[in-house]
């Protein structure tokens, strides 16, 4: 049971500040959903939260099982159990998945890897996310399609097992059909391995495949509003421009 | 045999001269040695230390070098190959240690069969004919002191010989070792591939780290004759002592032969080297890659020539470099498609990545075209350590310097793995590894001060 805690996130880019005081809260097992407009802050919440140097925290804290990660380089965050998917993952030239793959693995462990068990857990992650076994002979997101860089992702996510992942947008510029796929990649990987995920994202659309019990609303840097499954379909009704009127009249 | 020649003092070029002597019957030139050692001596005695300039602001001097105090070092016979070498399969491996060739080991059945591999020396007395034939056919020895230096004063030296279609699967290895600082190293390699044969052929460069300057001024040739086929590579890496060197690699490419050659230049305080193929036969075709990694304070520049000298023929060159540190690297390439040369295709392309902000990167393509059915272009990219590629492996739990190690191995892959030839790919990898290893400090502060 892991616990990623956001308390009072204040977080600002060379130009301007960007989150005004976040608070969120993520255990294992739970799925959330963080939604809004472009320019709210969703993409530098999620990288923040990973530890991106481009982000500076100017206030609050971000806490793994009540430890501080402040200080804490990317990778080891990675390592205590926090994975991102990203919005646009890069292209790794010259390293196929599986090589990447088991890198990454044995970034996480003492020894190295047994090659049968690499082979095994890779054989059961292609089989649960409907890949095909020779995408993962093909060089890490170099000259793929955009429905293919979400799947690796996704792929990433199934091998690494993380305690905790962060979703950034990984619906955009997808297909229904990739969608479904990669949505359904997420649901599994949550009934199977119980992973907490936070889904950030700009449309609905993916939460008609993957159910999160908590809704949060961000705009503007702060999250202004909280609810469950409910949100979304008011969300999908009537857009942000109603929320915003009500919270900006409340605040 | 003339003391002095009359050529020399012609208006022109000595080079001319120097190819040209001689002339038998057949009009196939030939180059007795002592000949050659002697227009070569003459040649030392005039010329000056070479200095490139390769851009406004790009100079290669050696002219702080004193030849003076460098020592031509011998040693006696070593039973032993080199370590390296040990989990290899060879067809044959030649081993010259500063000024003497200390090992040499061919396969009995390929020398049954006709191969010949044996110091220079040796084929000078023992192989005449085919010595003369081809030593010095089309390297040049007048351009600079150094070149001249090497073709007077060589000592040891590799030659090889694979009778017309023979295929050996198995690589030849020549391994040109300095010892110790203070050394100077003449060396010589001449290799002819018979008609219709098939060869591997390495050749190594590495030194001892030690103080003191050293010198290897170095002469490669290799003829590939009709039909034959070679997979060529260049391991240089003179490791962290002050080793100078100055080389001249020429590749003759006859018709419908093919050459695919890799010098991988890895470690040296100043690297000149001037690689050229020459594509002297219709249905010549070659692969000519590169690589180079200079770190610390190296300095490096390479000039990579691209020759057709008839068509139809083909070309494809591709040269990777990195570089840390403070070092300077400079890679010129040139595309030369002479008078006549119809139907020649080639592209040249030259990608490079900067690991730290005082380093220095140049690259310089020029092409020269003298027929007109031809094709003939180049591109390139200049690139930095990518931080979101960093940042995205790092949420894998890569650390940042296995990050950096994955960009720049993936950087050089594509040419590495174009080798066909694991063990030599692990051994450039590792050597990648190791320098990577070493500049891992300043590339953290490169990082931190963007």
């Amino acid at each position: 049971m892991a616990e990623l805690e956001i308390r009072n996130l204040h977080v600002r880019t060379e130009e301007r500040e960007i989150l005004r005081g976040v608070d969120l809260t993520v255990r294992t097992g739970e799925l959330h959903a963080l939604l809004g407009p472009n320019g709210s802050g969703k993409s530098t919440l999620a990288n923040t939260i990973m530890g991106h140097p481009g982000y500076e925290v100017t206030e609050g804290q971000i806490l793994f099982d009540g430890a501080e990660l402040r200080e804490l380089a990317p990778h080891e965050r990675a390592r205590l159990g926090l994975f991102l998917a990203f919005q646009y993952p890069v292209a790794v030239p010259g390293v196929s998945v599986a090589n990447f793959l088991r890198m990454a693995i044995n970034a996480q462990r003492d020894e190295p890897i047994k090659v049968k068990d690499f082979g095994r857990q890779l054989d059961h992650a292609v089989k649960l996310l409907d890949v095909d076994r020779s995408f993962t002979s093909r060089h890490l997101n170099d000259g793929f399609s955009g429905g293919e860089k979400k799947r690796a992702e996704i792929l990433q996510m199934a091998m690494l097992k993380p305690q905790i992942a962060v979703l950034d947008e990984t619906d955009s510029g997808l297909d229904i059909d990739a969608l479904r796929t990669v949505a359904e990649g997420v649901a599994k990987l949550h009934a199977e391995q119980g992973i907490g995920a936070l889904i950030i994202t700009h449309y609905q659309r993916i939460l008609d495949y993957v159910k999160p019990q908590f809704v949060h609303i961000l705009l503007d840097g702060r999250i202004v509003m909280r609810g469950g499954p409910e949100l979304v379909a008011r969300l999908e009704r009537e857009g942000y421009d109603p929320i915003r009127e009500e919270v900006g009249a409340n605040a | 045999m003339p003391e002095s020649t009359p050529e020399l003092r012609k208006a022109g070029s000595a080079r001319e001269a120097t190819l040209n002597y001689a002339l038998d019957g057949a009009g196939t030139p030939r180059m007795p040695l002592a000949h050659s050692r002697g227009l070569a001596r003459e040649l030392y005695d005039r010329l000056e230390l070479p200095r490139w300039r390769r851009s406004g602001f790009w100079t290669t001097s050696l002219q702080d070098l004193d030849l003076d105090t460098l020592e031509i070092r011998t040693h006696g016979p070593d039973a032993s190959a080199p370590a390296f070498l040990d989990d290899q399969r060879s067809a044959g491996v030649l081993v010259q240690r500063d000024a003497s060739v200390v090992h040499v080991e061919l396969d009995a059945e390929l020398a049954e069969r006709g191969v010949i591999l044996c110091s220079l020396e040796d084929a000078a007395h023992e192989h005449t004919e085919l010595f003369e034939r081809y030593y010095l056919r089309r390297l040049p020895i007048d351009r600079h002191k150094l070149e001249a230096a090497s073709a007077a004063f060589w000592t040891g030296g590799a030659f090889l010989y694979v009778p017309p279609g023979l295929q050996v699967p198995a690589p030849f290895q020549i391994v040109y070792e300095i010892s110790q600082g203070g050394s100077a190293q003449y060396a010589h390699t001449l290799a002819i591939a018979g008609p219709g044969s098939d060869l591997r052929l390495r050749e190594y460069g590495l030194a001892a780290d030690s103080d003191g300057d050293s010198l290897h001024a170095g002469q490669f040739e290799l003829y590939l004759e009709d039909g034959a086929r070679c997979r060529l590579a260049q391991v240089v890496d003179w490791g962290a002592g002050s080793v100078h060197d100055v080389s001249t690699s020429i590749v003759e490419v006859a018709r419908d032969a093919w050459c695919h050659w890799l010098p991988a230049l890895l470690g040296g305080a100043l690297v000149h080297h001037h690689d050229e193929i020459a594509i002297a036969g219709a249905g010549g075709d070659m692969a000519f890659r590169g690589l180079f990694f200079s770190e610390r304070d190296e300095h490096l520049d390479v000039f990579a020539v691209d020759l057709h000298e008839t068509g139809p023929s083909g070309g494809d060159v591709h040269w990777r470099g990195a570089a840390s540190g403070e070092s300077r690297a400079s890679f010129e390439g040139l595309i030369k498609i002479n008078q006549g040369a119809q139907q020649s295709h080639t592209y040249l392309q030259f990608h490079s990545m900067l690991l730290s902000a005082s380093a220095e990167l140049d690259a310089i393509p020029s092409v020269l075209v003298g027929a007109d059915d031809v094709s003939a272009s180049h591109g390139g990219t200049v690139g930095e350590l990518d931080e979101d590629l960093i940042f995205y492996m790092q949420t894998r739990g890569l650390t940042r310097p296995q990050a950096v190690r994955v960009i720049v191995e993936g950087f050089f892959e594509p040419l590495i793995v174009q080798l066909d030839d694991p063990p030599l790919e692990q051994l450039i990898r590792e050597r990648i590894g190791v320098k990577l290893a070493g500049a891992a400090e300043e590339i953290e502060r490169y990082a931190l001060a963007r």
